[in-house]
């Protein structure tokens, strides 16, 4: 039970203070301001250019979750439903793509289908270097990073249906009537709302239309405040991207509603209902594999080739490449440190008021990273302690417990709601106050989960660019901001290595906790 | 291969290490009314599982009306292709879908021509009298209404047999009761070829021509009841 002296209310109510300033704040202040200038705002939105900007991002988020959507809704029924040889190692592999930096995958398509590029070479003419800078362009290399997303979805759903109402289906008809009329329909909220997500991150990008000159509102908050500092007008950008990501969040967690949380699979069998599909499944899982990762690096690899020694790529990126590992872990361990606070109360929270906090960190999970950058400018560049801070290194800090603190709450939610609440209740009648009921309880029997929430927010944070790039101080770059910097004038094959250097970054504690897991199936 | 509507021949099935069913061997002629009976983890449901072709037998022989269903690790038929009507112990109600259009996704799956299908739905809910119930969906109903729609479903295709695997062993006694002799009044009325899966002796009374008694994925009686001396 709840009561105000209790431990459990100074650390929960803690980690609600920082969520609220570091999350909340930020982009409720961005908010207020720009609604107070709304005279400004409506002639913003009347502006044709303005008109183009809401289709083309429109059209990048539409059509990065169709694509995606079609790409990874197959795999993840594969995954569910089709004995696939190695498939943990399959799904891991195919699940990978999502954790690289989009701007990776871009810098790898701009070889692929430059005019003196990969494709270009092979065929001998020049064939895809129309369309390599193009809207569509940045449709298929986003879809490539987020298929996972739906993939993960898809087969989560499809999990969740009892095997016995396929089985009972299966009596009567063949196994494409029963995936078209029973399974589909049953796991359409979760295929749904993974679309939805899909859309809210693709329209969030930042990278990927800025290298492939696409004209969307991420990129132009980022001109407007960058390049022309007009920052009024950055912030009257953000609203109708804010808005447009906070409605689709809404109508995705009300979609998922205590799924998002409650991962928990059903009971009763599996039917293998496509065994006789499993060759050609396994022959897309591997092409998918390969244009999705395998091409990526192989391209990435071949370019770094070029380079004439690793000194020469590593010097004036050494700064960078620590920064980078330092300010991750510290951002990582911060991240965790709050949200499992958070999750812990979420898991313990029921009805709707579980429901509300669910909402609220999938909305802020969806804020733009470019709008979370803007707000956190706004709040902190000031006179006074806030301008103490700005100008330093806590900012970056500040954006990634900004931008991953509400996605591990609810991933540390998941795993605290498998502690049963009797657990709890049988140390505290034995006399256990709170803190240790948590540290000798609770925590051990979700270390897994935080391990995971760790590498996620660690992997995430090592590929954040969209904030990163507005609040570092001057002089101050991570890994992520001097690739995308040095981009137009450094050899690519410089370019190509420290996107590689990245890249091992991120999967080298991926693969780690790969191990980990297995081992303790295995065991 | 024989005149049985259903024959199985030394049917073997093996879960890992475990021996769900030994050697069974069964025949059941059109409009028996069968009743495997046994504890819990003896096979009895494994054995239905595999006459619905939800499982592939590791040995032995399943026929269907003269045509050879499973043999040795292979599946002939297709379970959709069996005409067997099921009665899941947790009744498998398809959640999305309104009473009618649980019936509905039989029907059309047999072809039954769509002008047919409202009044052969219609009727199959009269028999198991919930036809005021059609518009509803399963989370709608009781536990009562639930298992009389799990046996509307079951029927509506007309099927060649019908199997139930404990479909009352949630219930509380009064309504299993009442439901049980439910099943007994639509065995007389249908003459339908019936197997039916439990562990309770009271069932086996009022539903059985013939008690299969199994342990250890074995069968090891077969007796005929009153019921069928009686020749109720």
């Amino acid at each position: 039970m709840w009561r105000w002296q209790s431990s459990r209310t100074a650390v929960v109510g803690a980690a609600i203070v920082v969520f609220v300033v570091c999350c909340v704040l930020p982009v409720g202040y961005l908010l207020t301001v720009s609604l107070s200038s709304v005279e400004a705002f409506s002639a913003l939105l009347l502006d044709a250019r303005q008109r183009q900007l809401l289709y083309n991002t429109a059209l990048l988020g539409t059509g990065t979750a169709l694509l995606a959507t079609a790409i990874g809704a197959p795999l993840g029924i594969a995954l569910a439903r089709i004995a696939l040889p190695r498939k943990a190692i399959l799904r891991l592999a195919l699940a990978a793509p999502v954790l690289l930096p989009p701007y990776i995958v871009g810098l790898a398509w701009t070889y692929l289908g430059s005019s003196r590029g990969w494709l270009a070479t092979l065929a001998g003419h020049d064939l895809l270097s129309a369309w390599t800078y193009s809207l569509p362009a940045a449709i298929v290399v986003l879809s490539v990073v987020f298929y996972p997303l739906s993939m993960l979805a898809t087969e989560v759903a499809m999990r969740r249906i009892d095997g016995r109402l396929e089985e009972a289906a299966l009596v009567v008809a063949p196994p494409g009537r029963v995936l078209s009329h029973i399974t589909l329909p049953l796991a359409a909220p979760g295929v749904f709302a993974a679309a939805l997500v899909i859309f809210v991150l693709a329209v969030s990008e930042f990278g990927v239309p800025g290298l492939l000159r696409v004209r969307v509102y991420t990129t132009e908050v980022f001109t407007a405040f960058a390049a022309l500092y007009d920052f009024t007008r950055a912030i009257l950008l953000a609203v109708p991207l804010l808005l447009l990501c906070l409605i689709v969040a809404v109508l995705a967690a009300a979609l998922l509603g205590d799924r998002l949380v409650i991962t928990r699979r059903s009971a009763g069998t599996r039917p293998a209902l496509f065994d006789e599909w499993q060759r050609p499944a396994t022959l897309g899982a591997f092409v998918v594999l390969t244009v999705a990762l395998v091409l990526p690096l192989a391209i990435l690899v071949s370019e770094a080739m070029a380079a004439q020694s690793i000194s020469a790529v590593l010097a004036g990126s050494g700064r960078a490449i620590v920064n980078s590992l330092v300010l991750a872990t510290a951002g990582a361990t911060a991240v965790v440190g709050v949200a499992v606070w958070l999750g812990y109360a979420r898991a313990r929270t029921a009805g709707r008021m579980g429901q509300g906090a669910d909402i609220l960190f999938v909305v802020l999970f969806a804020v733009p990273s470019t709008i979370v950058g803007v707000g956190l400018i706004l709040l902190w560049n000031r006179p006074g302690p806030f301008g103490a801070v700005y100008g330093t290194d806590v900012m970056l800090l500040l954006g990634y417990l900004a931008r991953f603190v509400p996605v591990a709450a609810l991933a540390l939610a998941a795993s605290a709601r498998y502690v049963p609440v009797s657990h709890e209740e049988a140390a505290a009648v034995s006399g256990a106050g709170w803190l240790r009921i948590m540290w000798g309880i609770v925590l051990p029997q979700i270390r897994l989960g935080l391990a995971a929430a760790w590498v996620v927010a660690f992997v995430l944070a090592c590929g954040e660019l969209g904030v990163s790039i507005l609040v570092a101080p001057p002089g101050e770059a991570t890994l992520p901001i001097r690739v995308y910097t040095i981009i137009a004038n450094t050899p690519s094959s410089h370019v190509a290595a420290l996107a590689l250097l990245q890249t091992a970054v991120i999967f080298v504690p991926l693969a780690a906790l790969g191990a980990a897991m297995s081992f303790r199936e295995a065991r | 291969m024989n005149s049985s509507l259903l024959s199985l021949s030394n049917v073997t099935k093996r879960f890992a290490s475990h021996q769900a069913v030994d050697s069974a061997s069964l025949e059941v002629v059109a409009g028996d009314a069968i009743v495997i009976l046994g504890p819990s983890g003896c096979g009895k449901t494994t054995l239905l599982r595999l006459i619905a072709g939800l499982e592939v037998p590791d040995s032995g022989e399943i026929w269907l009306a003269g045509a050879q269903a499973a043999g040795a690790g292979r599946s002939m038929m297709p379970a959709h292709e069996r005409g067997i009507g099921f009665v899941f112990q947790d009744l498998a109600l398809w959640p999305h879908l309104t009473v009618q259009r649980n019936l509905n996704f039989v029907l059309e799956s047999v072809k039954m021509p769509r002008a047919d299908r409202a009044a052969r739905a219609l009727e199959a809910l009269k028999l198991v009298r919930i036809e005021q119930l059609s518009s509803r969906y399963p989370h709608q109903l009781s536990g009562g209404e639930q298992q009389r729609v799990a046996l509307a479903r079951a029927l509506v295709g007309q099927p060649r047999v019908l199997l139930l695997d404990e479909p009352f062993s949630s219930l509380d006694p009064e309504l299993r009761d009442a439901l049980r002799s439910e099943l007994a009044r639509l065995q007389r009325t249908l003459q339908v070829t019936t197997v039916y899966v439990t562990h309770d002796q009271g069932d086996a009374a009022i539903l059985a021509d013939r008690v299969i008694e199994m342990r250890a994925g074995r069968i090891v009686a077969v007796n005929d009841t009153k019921r069928k001396e009686q020749g109720a």
